[in-house]
């Protein structure tokens, strides 16, 4: 487990400011401390959970900010069904199933030995989990001051996507993967990420041909 | 509201183990490649078209070049997310 949690470094890095800032939404928006930390205990999911506290904000019924947050959350479909080949999926692995763990472990997994994999992938996902909850919990407490240093917040989130560069880079002369990313950027500048996300997934899905391409 | 919190969580949850339990192997094709391209360009280039995209450009390259340099990834997420901080504060 310690390996992985060592190799979660990049991922506490970006999700600590996103996390302060979720804090801070949730505390703007007269939600308790209790409930903002409990969002991301419970759920761990960035995106989804700004939707939530955001229509709640904004009074959208609680059922239907629910529904809309898990439907930007239809892409984890996808991730289990692709680990599967090197790791066996049990309730403990999929709670901690984010995109950046699933990102990372698809990568990692099938270059360590089968016995090593579990509890590589659970010392990858505690590393993002603890950084993702004390960073809410810094942020609904009202440390947002943290991140007022110039340009600090946000040049911490840009690890994010620098991660997610690295993470691509074997897949970038991939076929589907090319389709599917740009498929998915469409939508994302039409406004419409989640559904992009998805319809990526799908697409790779439907893609039966397998692809040899060097690891770089 | 805590309905929508629990009703957000275990739907999340779901999602998550209910496709990925079990032994028998599902056909994935490529969809774990496509999923990390995609999640890299929608979190790299926000909308719309900008000149914020040549900084997120530069320090991507930045980021690859400290893979290059020193092939380590943590090191080399490090360096990109400096860089992208560096060239905010020069006004890009």
């Amino acid at each position: 487990m310690g390996e992985g949690l060592r190799a979660a470094w990049p991922i506490a890095l970006g999700y600590f400011p996103v996390a302060v800032a979720f804090g801070a939404l949730g505390a703007q928006a007269g939600l308790g401390y209790l409930w903002i930390q409990l969002t991301s205990l419970l759920v761990f999911a960035g995106a989804s959970q700004f939707a939530l506290v955001g229509l709640l904000a904004q009074g959208v019924p609680p059922l239907l900010a629910a529904s809309l947050g898990l439907l930007l959350n239809l892409r984890h479909a996808f991730y289990g069904p692709a680990l599967r080949p090197y790791l066996k999926g049990g309730p403990l692995e999929a709670f901690f199933l984010t995109d950046e763990v699933f990102a990372l472990a698809l990568r990692t997994l099938p270059g360590l030995s089968p016995e090593k994999r579990r509890g590589y992938f659970l010392g990858l996902a505690l590393g993002a989990y603890l950084s993702w909850n004390l960073g809410t919990a810094l942020g609904a407490l009202g440390a947002k001051g943290l991140l007022a240093w110039p340009r600090l917040g946000e040049a911490l989130a840009f690890a994010l996507p620098a991660l997610f560069l690295l993470l691509a880079l074997p897949h970038l002369r991939n076929p589907a993967a090319l389709l599917a990313g740009g498929m998915a950027l469409g939508f994302h500048l039409l406004g419409q990420t989640a559904w992009g996300l998805f319809l990526a997934g799908v697409v790779g899905l439907l893609w039966k041909e397998p692809w040899k391409g060097r690891k770089a | 509201m805590t309905l929508a919190l629990l009703l957000l969580a275990l739907g999340t949850f779901l999602l998550r183990f209910l496709p990925w339990r079990g032994e028998k192997s599902l056909k994935t094709g490529q969809a774990g490649p496509a999923l990390v391209v995609a999640l890299f360009l929608v979190s790299a280039f926000s909308p719309p078209p900008s000149s914020e995209w040549v900084r997120a450009a530069l320090a991507l390259l930045g980021t690859y070049l400290g893979l290059r340099l020193t092939g380590n990834l943590g090191v080399a997420v490090f360096l990109g997310a400096g860089l992208y901080g560096l060239l905010g504060a020069l006004g890009f």
